[in-house]
């Protein structure tokens, strides 16, 4: 076993003093297999989601804690989920998906407080902040925080309500987790903001630029269905818990995990033979007419920083 | 390996200059994965040909290397080719 493995991995008299894995028969072998695994995937991915899939472990209530630990440690008042902003978030989302976009304002010029207005939302402040490709809510909040315009929305002591949507799809061309976070308040901030201050935070937050000078009272009176709106909220916030807990029920697999994961393993496992075999042969001191091992290991290293960039997620 | 880096300082610089401008603009153009396809497979072009041209400049041309630098080349568009279906 130990001879075959030495085989495999380092320049021998058996294997003509260059490692098995490196022989452009060895290297046929994992090209194919690799362009196989990835059809074989895509027809998973198509055909039976609920074997291979995109998912997310991402979940409003996770993100509202987060949120507000942050805020919480910044010495600011925690935010309130209200149903309307995360039906603006979620009709946002859909939106994107629909219309495949990737940016605040839809190609057809719909701004994020056109949603937010369209739920009935009054609001005097408003913002959004844009996530995807995440896999944990840590991950997204962690994103957004260490951007100063996202942190911004994350940290004003003007919004007292917030609102999110986690939707999976493809999105220009990728398959995608897209968390869509909408923040607001109905009423003038409890904490004084000067003038000069307000102005700042407006221009800073470029998410939320516009101003409604009249202010809105949040309405506590019952339904035509008999609940007053708090319940409803309620019922709201229990639907889209159910709906991220199926979202992780249904997949067997996440494919972008294990695809980033065996990835990652085999250009590193390629990376540290070639160097391996390098420095045998240089030691050793052995002719030999095969390509450049340093040229396939610069090689290697760029296509390892670009899986590193394709499974990093992006904000906006 | 510190005497082929010196024998080869320009070959090496002409192909981190290609890595670097392939890996920008990679970058640059995220998260369009379309537009990100075709900087990543052109990159790989030019590592294949930049390879080729370095031994045959060297005189160390055999088929042998050039089946090796397309395959190098293959591998690491068969794996991002997997990790892109995989749903990254």
């Amino acid at each position: 076993m130990i001879s075959f493995l030495k085989h495999l991995f380092l320049p021998r008299e058996t294997n003509n003093y260059r490692a098995k894995i490196l022989h452009n028969k060895s290297l046929l072998l994992f090209t194919l297999f690799f362009f196989s695994a990835g059809l074989l995937m895509s027809f998973l991915r198509t055909n039976y989601p609920q074997v291979l899939g995109t998912f997310s472990n991402i979940s409003n209530d996770q993100l509202l804690a987060i949120t507000n630990q942050d805020r919480q440690t910044a010495g600011l008042p925690p935010l309130s989920i209200n149903s309307e902003l995360s039906q603006a978030a979620q009709n946002k989302a859909n939106d994107m998906f629909s219309k495949d976009y990737w940016a605040h304002v839809s190609p057809d010029g719909t701004t994020p407080w056109v949603f937010i207005k369209n739920t009935g939302y009054n609001y005097i402040y408003a913002g959004e902040n844009l996530a995807r490709g995440f896999t944990t809510p840590g991950d997204v909040v962690n994103a957004w925080m260490n951007s100063p315009s996202h942190r911004e929305n994350m940290l004003s002591p003007k919004y007292t309500d917030v609102g999110f949507a986690v939707e999976t799809g493809n999105l220009t061309g990728e398959n995608t987790v897209l968390v869509v976070e909408m923040f607001g308040s109905t009423s003038f901030a409890t904490k004084t903001v000067n003038p000069e201050q307000q102005q700042k935070s407006i221009a800073v937050a470029v998410t939320s630029p516009t101003l409604t000078p009249t202010p809105t009272l949040v309405q506590t009176s019952p339904q035509p269905n008999g609940q007053t709106l708090a319940e409803q909220k309620i019922n709201f916030n229990q639907q889209l818990a159910a709906t991220n807990l199926n979202q992780t029920e249904k997949t067997l697999v996440n494919g972008a995990t294990f695809s980033v994961l065996s990835a990652r393993v085999i250009i590193s496992l390629f990376i540290f033979v070639l160097i391996l075999d390098m420095i045998i042969i240089e030691r050793k001191k052995i002719i030999r007419f095969v390509g450049h091992n340093l040229d396939h290991v610069i090689f290697l290293s760029l296509i390892l920083l670009i899986i590193l960039v394709l499974a990093k997620g992006s904000i906006l | 390996m510190k005497k082929t880096l010196k024998k080869h300082v320009g070959y090496y610089i002409s192909l981190l200059s290609i890595f670097i401008v392939g890996f920008i603009l990679t970058v640059f153009v995220s998260p369009n994965l379309d537009l990100q396809k075709i900087i990543i497979s052109l990159t790989i072009i030019a590592y294949v040909i930049w390879g080729i041209f370095h031994h045959y400049k060297n005189h160390e041309l055999t088929r042998r290397i050039v089946i090796e630098y397309i395959l190098i080349g293959l591998f690491g568009l068969s794996v991002l080719f997997f990790l892109i279906e995989g749903g990254v």
